[in-house]
């Protein structure tokens, strides 16, 4: 025995000899050098006071975690197995720009960290890879952050694992998703809110932009994964697999080609912008992904800017989970406007998915390419959308990177007429369960999800259009539909080739809506007399 | 005609029972899978894993010894997670004579992850497993206590520091009751970073031969784990016995294979 517990006492003092040199590499980590050398002109301003009163989970050193919901649709977003891979290599890049940001090679993530990334998303990983391994550091000095990111993007993953699954009808998607919403905000104390937040007073802090304007290339990068991570909602919602394979090829292409290497956004991609259908029909996820969003916004300029100690970037990042997280709106509303800018819950009219941005109002949004907007409004007859329980018969029409929800297909197919590249249309019929997709390729040529599908189109003023214009799966619920509205006696049924064919007359009602300013995001812009 | 459940028909149901799971995750390491530590991470709450595994055994001057294990994992809380572990085999073993097919017995385990690693503090766990002396010539009941920290070495590496105590109060009398154990393991993803499916292993090991008055055995272990579905990992590593002390049986080569299934 003697001899043995010598053994092990000696090789006892050996490994803890190596665990100790281990312990000493790793113990100059905490905080990281400093990021690269200071931009003219940056110098130290005041800070936001962390709240005193945060709860204790907000420091929490616990594991914490949690297993996705279960269910037969866990993992069903490999049956659109290029979607999968992207989103897989969305977690790889995020890690690894995170990851280089804390370990004193932030002087080169617009080189090498970018081309390490850009190599990633051209040939994504297989399987969803443990984003803590590739971020130890990060994932090390920002234990309850990585919590908060990791706990919403299960809610991001199983939602479309939702959408995606062949086995559940389109009403028990959305039973499902709201019960995930249930066990994401219950289940922790660390929820993101689904309340809409004033975008413009989380993007105005000390040390807002900086990330965006040291590293354009790699904050593109972030916001191209935003993008992807808004638009694949509407995408899937409501559209069959074969159909939403379809519709992710034009959606993927624009994603590796376009989305991923912009740099010129003025801000984040919202999530009502690009998914209006599913933001409508779940303001609450929505409001929660764009905060989250916002969230990583935040840190990305925290960890960015010189002229914070470590210190002072700990506590920074602290305040950011608060300010987005369930428990500091507890009991709050949304749509209600407050003088403490970070509880203002305003939404834009229309649609309660989406928070104040800068220089915009509840009644009119910017965008840009695209200008001024009303969301409760025709994009392009101007006439008011649906609303409420009715909003699901609003079509969309997706194409350049944006989605605009219209009033009828004839203002989808003309709207789609008039924009270049490739368009998706998601044109509502008289089923809430069954949307006819269209696609329309380079040159405009339309194709339909729906064989059977046949239009009413009897062209007239666009303050009716909703009712002249419609699609049917079948020519049995146009013919009720005609019966029951004796204003399209005669009505002729239009086949989808037929249909596809028509342009109509440019709308009568359209009215360009006018902002304060020509762009809200170049203050220098003179007020509009 | 009576159908008897012999151990090598056990095994295999356990074998086809096991097929569709264990640990999900490539990085989370459990002890067998295929070295002998254990990380600090307990399983996720709400997660279910099967693991899976054999390994062959190539004992000095004895058979040829061929051991299977199978284990069902559950995560009944945040950071806690029961198991419920079978060891039968065929063969030459360690501290048997007995070649026989044998059940095994059957370990009923806790465990808890008390942290995560933060700052310079490691993460730390413990695990406590109830052996129930279900094999051919088990005595009695026995427990083993495992003390667990993990923390990273350089920037992708983990050490893994396993201290463990294993008990039986119904030992033979040429047997110890108690003896003490240490594993170091190290882990590091391989392929990174331009693959993200792969975690390589090592491990040193230093552990009191079961006889009384014997030495202590010095071993080492590599191996891999590759993920290869969504939700399942392959395993395979070998173990040898590098230095014995005297009177203790030295396991030359060990290979072990293995596979996990998460739900």
């Amino acid at each position: 025995m003697e001899r043995t517990t010598r053994t092990i006492a000696a090789l006892a003092l050996v490994l803890s000899c190596g665990v100790r040199v281990s312990y000493g590499e790793a113990a100059d980590l905490p905080g990281g050098p400093p990021p690269p050398a200071a931009v003219a002109g940056s110098a130290a301003r005041p800070l936001p006071p962390v709240p005193g009163n945060l709860p204790a989970w907000i420091r929490n050193t616990k594991t914490n975690h949690i297993f996705y919901r279960r269910g037969r649709y866990n993992f069903d977003t490999y049956n659109i197995g290029p979607l999968a891979k992207d989103l897989n290599a969305v977690a790889v890049g995020h890690a690894m720009a995170y990851e280089d940001l804390v370990t004193g090679k932030a002087a080169g993530l617009e080189t090498r960290t970018f081309a390490r990334i850009d190599r990633v998303l051209k040939t994504p990983p297989r399987f969803m890879p443990d984003e803590a391994a590739i971020s130890p550091t990060f994932a090390r000095k920002y234990g309850v952050l990585e919590q908060v990111f990791d706990w919403t993007h299960i809610l991001h993953a199983q939602t479309v694992d939702v959408l995606a699954s062949t086995q559940l009808t389109e009403a028990e998607k959305d039973r499902e998703i709201e019960r995930l919403w249930k066990y994401y905000f219950e289940t922790v104390p660390y929820a993101v809110t689904p309340l809409p937040l004033n975008m413009a007073y989380l993007y105005s802090q000390p040390y807002s932009q900086a990330f965006r304007k040291q590293y354009p290339k790699v904050n593109g990068l972030f916001w191209g994964y935003h993008w992807l991570q808004g638009t694949m909602y509407d995408a899937l919602y409501r559209v069959p697999l074969d159909w939403q394979k379809r519709v992710y090829e034009v959606v993927g292409e624009r994603y590796h080609k376009t989305e991923l290497y912009k740099t010129d956004r003025p801000f984040m991609p919202m999530f009502a912008e690009v998914s209006p259908r599913f933001a409508s029909r779940f303001p609450h996820i929505a409001n929660a992904f764009d905060n989250l969003h916002m969230l990583h916004d935040m840190v990305n300029d925290i960890l960015a800017t010189e002229w914070m100690t470590q210190h002072q970037r700990a506590e920074q990042i602290q305040r950011a989970i608060w300010l987005v997280s369930a428990e500091a709106h507890r009991d709050e509303k949304p749509g209600v406007s407050s003088a403490d800018r970070a509880h203002d819950h305003r939404h834009f009219v229309g649609m309660p998915g989406m928070g104040m941005m800068q220089g915009m109002t509840p009644e009119l949004m910017w965008m840009p390419e695209m200008g001024w907007m009303s969301m409760s409004d025709c994009h392009h007859c101007s006439m008011p959308l649906w609303e409420g329980p009715d909003a699901w018969r609003n079509p969309t029409i997706s194409a350049g990177g944006w989605a605009m929800r219209v009033r009828c297909a004839l203002c989808a197919r003309d709207m789609s007429a008039e924009t270049k590249g490739r368009a998706l249309l998601q044109i509502p019929t008289e089923d809430p369960y069954r949307m006819l997709v269209v696609l329309s390729d380079e040159q405009g040529n339309l194709t339909g999800s729906m064989p059977g599908a046949v239009f009413v189109e009897m062209e007239g003023s666009h303050t009716g259009c909703d009712e002249w214009s419609r699609a049917f799966t079948s020519r049995a619920a146009l013919d009720a539909y005609v019966k029951a509205n004796p204003r399209l006696a005669g009505a002729k049924a239009l086949g989808f080739d037929d249909w596809a064919k028509r342009e109509g007359q440019k709308p009568d009602t359209y009215v360009q809506p006018r902002g304060s300013v020509e762009n809200p995001y170049q203050p220098q812009d003179a007020p509009r007399k | 005609m009576s159908l008897r459940l012999t151990p090598l028909a056990a095994s295999l149901v356990l074998l086809l029972l096991a097929v569709p799971a264990t640990a999900v995750d490539h990085n989370n390491i459990d002890a067998r899978r295929p070295l002998s530590f254990d990380d600090a991470a307990s399983l996720a709450f709400r997660e279910q894993a099967l693991e899976f595994g054999m390994n062959l055994g190539w004992l000095r001057r004895r058979p040829l010894g061929l051991a299977l294990d199978a284990e069902y994992l559950y995560g009944f809380q945040r950071n806690s997670h029961l198991s419920i572990g079978f060891e039968p085999s065929f063969g030459g073993r360690i501290g048997d004579r007995d070649t026989r097919p044998d059940f095994g017995d059957v370990s009923l385990g806790l465990f808890h992850n008390f942290n995560r690693q933060h700052g310079n503090t490691p993460a730390f766990a413990l695990r406590a497993d109830a052996v129930a002396p279900a094999g051919r010539n088990s005595r009695g009941a026995a427990f083993r206590l495992r003390g667990i920290a993990t923390r990273q070495a350089g920037q992708f590496g983990r050490v893994h520091l396993n201290v463990d105590l294993q008990g039986n109060p119904s030992a033979a009398r040429d047997e110890r009751e108690f003896h003490p154990g240490l594993v170091l393991g190290y882990t590091r993803p391989l392929g990174y970073p331009t693959q993200f499916t792969t975690t390589g292993l090592a491990e040193l090991s230093v552990r009191a031969g079961e006889k009384r008055g014997a030495g202590s055995v010095l071993g080492i272990g590599v191996g891999v784990r590759k993920q290869v579905a969504v939700r399942s990992v392959f395993d395979f590593g070998f173990q040898s016995d590098i230095a014995v002390g005297g009177g203790v049986q030295r396991n030359r080569i060990r290979l072990v294979v293995g596979y996990s299934y998460g739900f």
